[in-house]
């Protein structure tokens, strides 16, 4: 399987991953305050803590998606993307399990955005996953411009 | 730290995104605090009021609303509850069903104290959080909880 991790197949999933965090991050960045109410309707983090997640995370994921789509630090960004859709799987799935029935807070952090957590939501991060590890196995670096090599 | 290291990179990428993050919250005009604020005890209780409530209440408060015959919902484990509770509260079980037991009992606007153990857990006010999301409209969480309420030796039942 991970010999047709190369060529245009990673390229594209670097495309994809990159643009897809980039696009999510931006409307958290400008409204940080709505962000931190989407992430303390979780209920995962103790009180206080949302609002410091809500500071870092949309950072993380702007440049992240900057890193794969340049071409520079691919490994740490891909790390720090499987890191970030593992931890939104569990934050959705406890969700679910316990009946909340929330805002996913994943691209649009607007109130009433109608993009509710559910198996949809799930199977989105799953897919990030698999493209995430296509980009981490893969066989070649192309584009790559920090580092050259590890 | 080797940066050239996959994992050299991935706390390098997160430590950039925490120095980003806090320095841009400084200078953005919509920051928002480090922490997000708890809730605080309300000096009065207005329940004629329209509006959403999501507020703190005190023990001689959590008292008066035990005396007007207000439901009260207890966040703590079954165990606990099972150990010793506020006389007629009502047990939390999964979210669906408790909602269910409330609406059953009352409507989503009529005044509900949540409470759990002590000041310091936060099982009540994560259920208030909850039962907000879930469109209950007056909640009042009593922070003081079980402790409070058992020091004051107020009507309790062992289930």
């Amino acid at each position: 399987m991970r010999r047709y991790f190369k060529g245009p197949v990673v390229l594209v999933a670097r495309l994809i991953l990159g643009g897809v965090f980039i696009y999510a991050s931006l409307g958290k960045i400008s409204d940080p305050a709505a962000f931190a109410t989407a992430v303390g309707n979780y209920h995962v983090l103790p009180f206080g803590l949302e609002n410091l997640m809500a500071m870092v995370l949309p950072w993380l994921e702007l440049i992240a998606g900057v890193c794969l789509i340049v071409g520079i630090m691919v490994d740490g960004a891909t790390i720090m993307i499987i890191i970030m859709n593992i931890i939104f799987v569990i934050a959705i799935t406890q969700a679910l399990a316990r009946g909340i029935s929330i805002e996913c807070g994943c691209f649009s952090v607007a109130p009433e955005s109608g993009d509710n957590i559910g198996l949809q939501t799930i199977l989105r991060d799953f897919g990030y996953l698999v493209l995430a590890f296509i980009v981490f196995y893969r066989q070649e670096k192309q584009l790559e411009f920090f580092p050259k090599s590890v | 730290m080797n940066i050239r290291s996959p994992i050299g990179q991935t706390v390098f990428l997160l430590f950039l995104s925490c120095i980003i993050g806090f320095s841009s919250n400084l200078f953005t005009s919509n920051s928002i605090p480090w922490i997000a604020p708890e809730l605080t005890l309300v000096e009065a209780i207005d329940t004629t009021t329209d509006e959403a409530v999501l507020v703190a209440i005190s023990l001689e408060q959590a008292k008066t609303f035990f005396d007007d015959g207000v439901l009260f919902v207890d966040a703590r484990d079954e165990g606990y509850y099972e150990s010793g509770h506020i006389q007629g509260a009502m047990r939390k079980s999964f979210l669906p069903k408790l909602i269910f037991n409330i609406e059953d009992r009352q409507g989503k606007d009529v005044p509900l104290v949540v409470y759990c153990g002590d000041p310091g857990c936060g099982d009540s006010e994560q259920l208030a959080y909850d039962l907000k999301d879930s469109g209950f409209t007056k909640l009042y969480v009593f922070k003081g909880g079980w402790v409070e309420w058992s020091g004051a030796a107020y009507p309790s039942q062992v289930d």
